[in-house]
Parts: C-alpha cells; sequence; structure tokens
C-alpha cells in the first residue's frame, strides 16, 4: 500500500529582482514518485534543488502551483491538521522541544497536542527511552543536552504519536561521527519495530548509505534517479576501483582503461572504466603478468556517484 | 476542540517561566525602578495641584501605577518582533506541523509565561504601595481588578499576535512593533489616566483596544468600582482573538517558505 505519492507537483515562487522586476522560480517541476509503507526512502539533491519544498509540500505547508499528492489517504495543503496526527517531523535545525524543560515535559504537551492520554504516553515515553537508550536524557533540561543528545529526544517527541510516516529534513546534520552512526541505527531500529515509513533528506551520504533502501535524486526542481541504493553506483558510475599489493613493485603498470589513481611502494590504488573494459579482464592481466599478494575490488564511494549526477545535470 | 491542550501549554509554559529565575527577577526590578521613579513624580504633580491631579490624588495614582506598569511590564516587549521572526524564519512553518492552532498554542504559552511576571510584578507592586500610602482605596475594586488585569494582558498578547502577524506579508514586523507599543504607552493609559487626556484624544483612546489592556486595571485599582469596564475587556478581547486567528489563517495560507 502507497504511504506517499506526488503526482505531476510543481511549486513556483514569485521573487522580486533588480529594479523591482517579478521572477518565476520554479522550486519543484512535474515530480512524481510514490512511496510504499514502511519504506526507507532518500530523497536527496544539490542546495536550491527543491527538497525542502517537495517535503513542506507533502507535509501541507506549502501549496503547489500544480500537481496533485496523497500522503496516507490525506491531500496534505487541504487536510493538514488531520495529516499531522499521522506523521512525524524531524528537522536537524529546528527545535520542536522547549529548551528550558526536561524533554519528558515537552513530551507531555506534544502528548496532549496529539491527544494521547496521560497513562499511554507515559508508556511510550519509556517505550521510546528504551529504544533510544535516553531514559537519563529525558529528565534532564534541554538547553544542558549535547546536540546528539537533544536529536534523540527530538526523534522520540517526534515518534510519541507513533506517526505512519517520518519526514527527516537534514536530522544529523552537526552530529560527530559516533552521534551520526547511533541516531542512524535507531532510524533504522524504528522503521524495522514499527514499520514507519521513512522520508529521508540528507547531503550526508553515509546516511543515505546506511538508512535508505531506495533513492530519489532531485535537481532543479527534477526527479533525475529514482532506485535502488545499491543500483545508484553501477548504473551511474561505469567504474570499480581495484586496490592492490603487490610482492615487489612492479616496473611499469600500463594497462589499458585503467588509471593508476595512487601508488606508494608495493600498493596502488586503480580505477577501472569498465564501458572499455571488464573488471574481469583487469583482474586476469594483473595476476597473469604480476606477482599479486593481495587484491581488492569495490565500488566507487557514493560521494563521487552523486557528485558526478549533481555536475552532469547542472 | 479540546480546550485541555491549551491548559497544559499554559501550565507547562507557567513552569518554564518559573525556571528562568535571573529573568524574573531582572523584569521585577526593573518594574520596581519605573514605579519608583514615577511615584516621585506624581507626588510632585498632586502635591502642586492642591493633592489632586484629574480627580487622582497621590495614593489612587500609586495604586493606579501599580496594576497599569505591571499588565503592561508582563508582556515580552518585543513579542511582535519575535513572533514576526518566527514567521520569517520558518519556526511557524514547523509549528504549523502539529494538528493544533499555532495562534491558539502561542496564545496559551504567552499567557502562561506573562501571568508568571504578572503574579512577581504586582506582588512587588503591592507591597511598594502597601507601604508608600497605604492599602488600595477601595477593596472591592480591587476584586475586580485582578480579572481585569489577566483581561488586559490576553487582550494585549492577542493584539500583538494580529500586528506580527504582518510579518506574513511584509517579511518585518519591527515597524509594527514599534507602532504597537507607544500606542499602549500613549493611549493605552499605561502613563496616564485617560482622564488627564483632552476630551478628543480620551475619546478615541476609548474607541481603540488599547485602553483594555492598561486602563481598565489601573483604574479599578485606583479605587473606583466600575464593573462595567470588564464589558469592553471582554468584547475587545473576543474580537482581537477572533482577528489573531483570524490573521495568522490567512497568513499561513500565503506562507511561502522557500528551502531549508
Amino acid at each position: 500500500m502507497l504511504a506517499i505519492e506526488a503526482r505531476e507537483l510543481s511549486k513556483s515562487f514569485q521573487t522580486r529582482g533588480r529594479k523591482r522586476r517579478v521572477r518565476t522560480v520554479e522550486a519543484v517541476h512535474d515530480v512524481s514518485f510514490s512511496v510504499d509503507e514502511g519504506e526507507r526512502l532518500a530523497y536527496i539533491g544539490p542546495n536550491g534543488a527543491g527538497k525542502s519544498t517537495s517535503i513542506k509540500m507533502l507535509t501541507g505547508i506549502l501549496h503547489p502551483t500544480a500537481g496533485d499528492a496523497n500522503v496516507l489517504g490525506f491531500v496534505p495543503w487541504k487536510q493538514r491538521m488531520a495529516l499531522a496526527r499521522h506523521i512525524g517531523t524531524l528537522f536537524g535545525q529546528r527545535s520542536q522541544l522547549w529548551a528550558e524543560l526536561p524533554a519528558r515535559d515537552g513530551f507531555q504537551l506534544l502528548a496532549a497536542i496529539y491527544r494521547i492520554e496521560p497513562a499511554e504516553a507515559r508508556r511510550r515515553i519509556d517505550e521510546l527511552s528504551d529504544v533510544l537508550d535516553a531514559d537519563d536524557l529525558f529528565d534532564t533540561p534541554v538547553r544542558n543536552l549535547s546536540l546528539g543528545q537533544r536529536m534523540r529526544c527530538e526523534l522520540a517527541a517526534s515518534m510519541l504519536h507513533r506517526p505512519k510516516v517520518l519526514f527527516l529534513d537534514e536530522p544529523t546534520i552537526g552530529l560527530d561521527l559516533v552521534a551520526k552512526q547511533r541516531f542512524r541505527s535507531m532510524i533504522v531500529r524504528l522503521n524495522e519495530t514499527q514499520g514507519t515509513t521513512i522520508f529521508l533528506t540528507s547531503h550526508d551520504v553515509s546516511d543515505i548509505e546506511q538508512v535508505a533502501r531506495r533513492v530519489i535524486v532531485i535537481n532543479h526542481g527534477i526527479v533525475i534517479f529514482d532506485d535502488k541504493v545499491s543500483r545508484l553506483r553501477r548504473s551511474l558510475l561505469a567504474t570499480k576501483l581495484i586496490e592492490v599489493r603487490f610482492d615487489s613493485p612492479p616496473a611499469a603498470l600500463m594497462l589499458d582503461g585503467v588509471q593508476v589513481v595512487k601508488e606508494s611502494g608495493t600498493g596502488y590504488k586503480l580505477v577501472v572504466d569498465t564501458e572499455r573494459r571488464s573488471i574481469r579482464e583487469v583482474l586476469d592481466e594483473l595476476l597473469d603478468h604480476h606477482r599479486v599478494a593481495d587484491i581488492s575490488v569495490a565500488d566507487p564511494p557514493l560521494e563521487d556517484v552523486i557528485a558526478k549526477i549533481y555536475k552532469e545535470r547542472l | 476542540m479540546s480546550w485541555s491542550v491549551y491548559l497544559v501549554a499554559f501550565t507547562s509554559s507557567v513552569r518554564r517561566t518559573l525556571q528562568t529565575r535571573g529573568q524574573l527577577a531582572v523584569r521585577v526590578l526593573f518594574y520596581g525602578v519605573i514605579l519608583g521613579v514615577l511615584s516621585a513624580l506624581w507626588k510632585v504633580a498632586t502635591s502642586v495641584n492642591g493633592g489632586h491631579v484629574a480627580g487622582y490624588d497621590f495614593r489612587s495614582m500609586l495604586w493606579y501605577l501599580v496594576a497599569s506598569e505591571a499588565s503592561v511590564i508582563s508582556i515580552n516587549p518585543r513579542l511582535i518582533e519575535y513572533i514576526g521572526l518566527d514567521i520569517g524564519s520558518g519556526v511557524i512553518a514547523v509549528e504549523m506541523l502539529r494538528p493544533i492552532s499555532v495562534v491558539g498554542l502561542r496564545l496559551a504559552t504567552a499567557l502562561g509565561e506573562a501571568l508568571v511576571r504578572f503574579a512577581c510584578a504586582i506582588a512587588l507592586g503591592i507591597a511598594f504601595a502597601w507601604f508608600t500610602v497605604g492599602p488600595p482605596p477601595d477593596l472591592s475594586a480591587v476584586a475586580l481588578a485582578l480579572p481585569a488585569a489577566v483581561l488586559a494582558i490576553a487582550a494585549n498578547l492577542a493584539a500583538q499576535h494580529s500586528f506580527a502577524a504582518i510579518a506574513f506579508w511584509v517579511n518585518d514586523s519591527k515597524a509594527a512593533w514599534f507602532l504597537y507599543q507607544k500606542l499602549v504607552f500613549l493611549v493605552g493609559g499605561m502613563l496616564l489616566p485617560l482622564e488627564l487626556f483632552p476630551s478628543v484624544l480620551a475619546h478615541v483612546s476609548r474607541v481603540l483596544p488599547f485602553w483594555t489592556m492598561s486602563y481598565v486595571p489601573a483604574r479599578l485599582l485606583s479605587g473606583h468600582f466600575e464593573p462595567w469596564l470588564l464589558l469592553p475587556q471582554v468584547a475587545w478581547l473576543l474580537v482581537l482573538m477572533a482577528g489573531a486567528a483570524a490573521v495568522f489563517g490567512l497568513g499561513q495560507r500565503r506562507l511561502e517558505v522557500v528551502g531549508g
């Protein structure tokens, strides 16, 4: 069953430029996609691509200029209040908690807003505290928490009413590496245990790799890629990385369709253009003509893939 | 619509404001200084006018100032500007993602903050006036002055939200804040009772909503048992709340937040 469906969704804004001339900026143009219930989707693109505008239309904050959307059976901009009961949002740069109060007090207010009975709210807070490993955090005033701790509380606030869809906009921005990893695993755990549909926007490639199964790339308001994360690398970047270590330094490493990108003693890092030569041919040649001590083949970093997509579509 | 949500927001805001003891202390201290300065001025003014100015003697004038200043000083003086910033920066957009009226929740929260400040300020004001001139001139009017002060604060907050909503259209509410503040100070009766105004200005002041935000509780606390003054307060409160809800509703529909 579909959780989100966007059909030819467009949004344009009018801005005043030099000499007060009115200019129309098309933030989102004819975007169509659907997201199944329980899916984990990354919705990515460079700055100004139209990601946040899309989220704002899907959550009902913005009215589209054209097109249609359906989130959990609601037309977001027409039924914003009703939809709000079933979705959760987490914006990395905006807090929904109150700085002076412990998160637990903020949760009580949110529970009242979402009409959750106090006993049930307490039970859910305890449950979230277990999942997020945040028991001692909930009783500390939010302003005294580190960013990572605060984001765990923000996530709990977003999940308190058990939303069916969770919109995450740059949720790991500003977190350190450990906090990011912890946060990502919590999102995945919530998706797996509660079946929450995840709609994630992020500039952090690791967020996409570790959280999402599917990725939609948007640029200049247009969807330019929509497939599994694993296919993003293979279909869009016809290269493979080979890391090889020889028993002794080779005299010269000249292989057709292969570029040496790093060399240090007996170790080499090679990029294979798989459109010119298959990876098997290159491996055979290396193993036949050189004394190889160790070798590994890998996809190029997702970061490179995404950067390439952005550049090509600029 | 469940009112319990707003009650929870109100009590939560009360608790939160009580946590900010330093800010509370500074605000109450400022109120005490203002009260001290104005009482000294009015002592001179009444004494050179045969003990009365426009029907107010020093005792009633001091009690007037206790209520008029406390009703206004309890509200964040830059509330309009802050609401405008929240509209411009997209904070309001995040609040729109909750299944509740944005302006209703903000009013309940602001009322909780203001009433805590009012309670602290008025306690100091009562102590100061009692010590300086003795008890209020009419104790029965005091019983009316307290609910009138709550209505005054609520009306002021509703009006500030209406004014601040201009930021949905012009992206800057500083001008609205400046204008609004001066109107409350002058035609609201915060500095001078309306009886001291020239007749035309006094008439204009009573047509506008601002006199219900300061003058009414002050007039009652100064010993004038005039219960009918609460009627225009309630009426203006309802009008201003409806106005705030309407302009926020229109503004939210107009909201166009681009990006992050």
